[in-house]
């Protein structure tokens, strides 16, 4: 191979480059998994495969406008609509039970035509333990309640956007830059689209829709007439502000092709990564306040009380898989990107304010489809778009060359400030001694009572003041030390730890730490389903002992369980703990009048044994 | 005043002395378990003067030395796991809490079907919290500091 991560050339664009320039100049080299079905491709092929829907918010969908007369021009024309209406497009559109079982049936020859077999491995199921597996079943059944993108929609996708691609293979990336009031910073965005997000039905993920719209971002600064990259910043699951961001050399999290930067793809989420490799994702359940207010409650007496690991049942492990080891897009690989410069006066970017596909009826939103770069579901802006510096927490970071001069100013600001104090403080100080000698004149002197307590308030407002002088010039001068070491590193080139500004930082899962093989796998594919027969079992031949009978079979379970993850010790503990808990519970009810009172009588002892070794 | 010499020596947390004694106080209890019904049948006295087994079923004299013979067993593991105890061994503390865990168990299901037996269960639940403390642990290397593995 010869694109391992290399050094950025010296020289940078010029500052007066064409936005095109720019954009190519650091265009990404995107690599996705193998068994990966969707690739950026351009909105215009994908809108006229379309139709237009409205969902008004009696529940009625109505059909704008129909597949064959759709184009991006039909897409922006002014709809005016009642509050809560969503606009959004189709790209499947209903199928009937056969037709649904006819692609499935379709998709099946087609994944084994094109030999872009997907293979999970050490399964996510595996990763969890029996309580998030429970929480995980009922995350699948609760789809039976919310709206879901169907299994046969996902492969009709799969269907339709490979016929697009035979007929023409165009990977597209839509680039912006912003320039102004970016302080000092020039944003280079680029926006990959999809035409469907296949995580859930493809690769064992959170959730399907049609459409996906991802970004990552590079921000550079100028110097010396040339534009210099710093930052990279790549949008992914769980992660805000400074965590989504990488420094450009930092060659421990961010890879570098011919000064182009690597990008990981999770399969079927296309979610951006900086490390290749299998991440672990969590969704949390949609459950009421109280319910997360109670297990707050008890995690808290859980751990700080009974000293035992918190737990987290109502996360659910999924596995995002950034392996890189399939298709790549970038300059040098075997496909090239097409790019598209686009802002907001783009009629598609700037107005269109709908869904880009599938509108599911999910109210937690994870199966309904995306809507563009500019805009959120409910068609509020996007910060990513309107504020791409503190998207990734950059707004308070100023560019290299700026942050050397706002310390130099800080410091002569401060140090200024420190010659006036040097001054004031034994000025006032001066003048507090001599209203104190004044004040102390004028006691025994009753007829000078009114004065000598105007004379004290005086005091007391300037005891304060000289007091916070000090404390000032006391803070400032700390604060300059810091500020000059700082300056003396930064003079000399030393750079910042990298990843200083990291707080989570995403990293893969080591599969060398997870100690499951074929049986583990098996066993956390049915244990569940076990578990329930097991149950079933228990209510027709042994009724008499059912409460029993389920409290060995879920502890066999959980102990099962735990030898296989190699947590036997950890989970003995707790769960000992936790009958201790439950015993302490049965021995204070039935004998919560002899705990009292013995309780009562051991204070008292120790009472007067801690008074009577005082006497002593 | 002569300055006082400070003696490094490693000591044992209350908690384990309490669970060692907790031991002792079970291997006596299960001792008496075994002697009592062997007196009770003049097994010491006279042998085993009668059959343990007729046809398929046991006979009050063999249900007697099978019972003995459990809490004989159940006392030797005691003493065996009292030992690594005292000398602070990890599997001791695995086998002690596996234990106290089945022993709730057995206690908490016993409880819910009217058969309660509070000694026990407060007994238990003492070991557990015995067994619990984070002092214990880190003597017992179940618990271990940042930088530490097990060997």
């Amino acid at each position: 191979m010869t694109d391992l991560p290399t050094q950025t050339p010296q020289n940078g664009p010029a500052a007066d480059a064409t936005d095109l320039e720019l954009l190519r100049r650091y265009e990404p080299v995107v690599r996705y998994t193998q068994g990966e079905q969707f690739y950026p491709t351009d909105v215009d092929r994908y809108v006229k495969e379309c139709s237009l829907w409205a969902h008004y918010p009696d529940g009625r969908d109505m059909l704008l406008v129909k597949q064959d007369d759709m184009t991006l021009e039909k897409l922006v024309e002014p709809r005016p609509s009642v509050f809560g209406t969503v606009h959004y497009l189709r790209f499947i559109e209903s199928l009937s039970l056969t037709e649904s079982a006819e692609v499935l049936a379709n998709q099946l020859r087609l994944r084994a035509l094109l030999k872009n077999n997907f293979h999970a491995g050490i399964g996510r199921l595996a990763r969890g333990g029996l309580l998030p597996r429970v929480a995980d079943a009922l995350f699948t059944i609760s789809f039976l309640l919310r709206g879901r993108v169907p299994a046969a929609t996902a492969a009709a996708a799969e269907l339709d956007y490979f016929h697009m691609r035979a007929k023409q293979d165009k990977n597209v990336y839509y680039g912006r830059v912003v320039r102004n009031n970016q302080n000092n910073w020039v944003v280079l965005q680029y926006w990959f689209f999809y035409c469907f997000n296949s995580w859930r039905s493809g690769f064992g993920g959170v959730n399907d829709h049609e459409s996906d719209w991802e970004m990552i971002t590079i921000y550079l600064y100028e110097d010396g007439g040339q534009l210099v990259p710093e930052w990279a910043a790549y949008a992914s699951h769980d992660f805000h502000g400074d965590d989504l961001r990488r420094r450009w050399d930092d060659k421990d999290q961010l890879d570098l092709v011919d000064g182009h930067p690597v990008v990981y793809a999770g399969a079927g989420s296309h979610a951006s990564y900086f490390r290749q490799g299998e991440y672990q994702a969590e969704a949390n359940l949609d459950l009421p306040s109280w319910v997360h207010s109670i297990h707050r409650a008890w995690n808290k007496f859980w751990t700080q009380l009974l000293d035992q690991e918190p737990g987290d049942p109502f996360r659910i492990p999924f596995v995002d898989y950034a392996r890189g080891d399939g298709l790549s897009i970038g300059p040098g690989q075997s496909h090239t990107w097409a790019p598209v410069v686009i802002d907001e006066t783009i009629p598609w970017v700037g107005q269109y304010r709908g869904l880009w596909g599938l509108f599911a009826r999910d109210p937690i939103s994870g199966e309904n489809a995306p809507a563009g770069p500019m805009y959120n579901r409910d068609g509020s802006p996007r910060s990513s778009w309107y504020d791409p510096l503190g998207f990734a927490g950059l707004d308070k970071v100023p560019p290299p060359p700026d942050a050397l001069r706002l310390l130099e100013k800080n410091s002569k600001d401060i140090s200024a400030r420190q010659t006036a104090l040097s001054t004031l403080i034994p000025d006032k100080a001066g003048e507090l001694q001599s209203m104190g000698a004044r004040l102390k004149s004028m006691e025994d002197n009753p007829h000078l009572a009114r004065q000598y307590a105007a004379l004290e308030k005086k005091i007391a407002a300037s005891v304060l003041e000289v007091s916070g002088l000090r404390r000032e010039y006391s803070e400032n001068a700390a604060l300059l030390e810091g500020i000059t070491d700082r300056l003396a590193r930064q003079k000399k080139g030393i750079p910042d730890d990298p990843h200083a500004h990291i707080r989570h930082l995403a990293m893969p899962v080591k599969t060398t730490r997870m100690r499951f093989d074929r049986f583990a796998e098996t066993w956390a594919a049915i244990s569940l389903s076990l578990l329930l027969f097991g149950i079933v079992a228990l209510v027709f031949f042994a009724p008499h002992y059912l409460a029993a009978g389920l409290a060995v079979v879920t502890l066999l379970f959980i102990v099962t369980e735990s030898v296989l993850r190699g947590a036997f010790i950890q989970t003995v503990s707790q769960l000992t703990s936790l009958l201790a808990v439950i015993g302490s519970v049965i021995l204070f009810f039935h004998f919560w009048f002899w705990i009292l009172m013995g309780s009562l009588l051991a204070i008292a002892t120790f009472l007067m044994f801690q008074r009577l070794r005082e006497l002593t | 005043m002569q300055q006082r010499k400070k003696v490094w020596t490693k000591k044992h947390p209350i908690a384990v002395t309490i669970v060692a004694w907790g031991i002792v106080l079970l291997f006596l209890i299960r001792l008496y378990q075994v002697i009592e019904p062997l007196l009770r049948m003049h097994v010491i006295e006279n042998g085993l003067s009668a059959p343990l087994i007729l046809g398929t079923s046991l006979t009050p004299l063999g249900l007697v030395v099978l019972t003995s013979g459990s809490y004989l067993v159940l006392s030797l593991v005691g003493i065996v796991v009292l030992y690594g105890f005292l000398r602070l061994h990890r599997w001791a503390w695995v086998m002690l809490m596996a234990w106290t865990g089945i022993s709730l168990t057995i206690t908490l299901i016993n409880y819910f079907y009217s058969r309660p037996n509070y000694l026990v269960m407060a007994s238990n639940i003492i070991i557990a919290v015995a067994l619990s403390q984070a002092d214990v642990q880190r003597i017992f290397r179940i618990r271990l500091d940042q930088g530490e593995h097990n060997d």
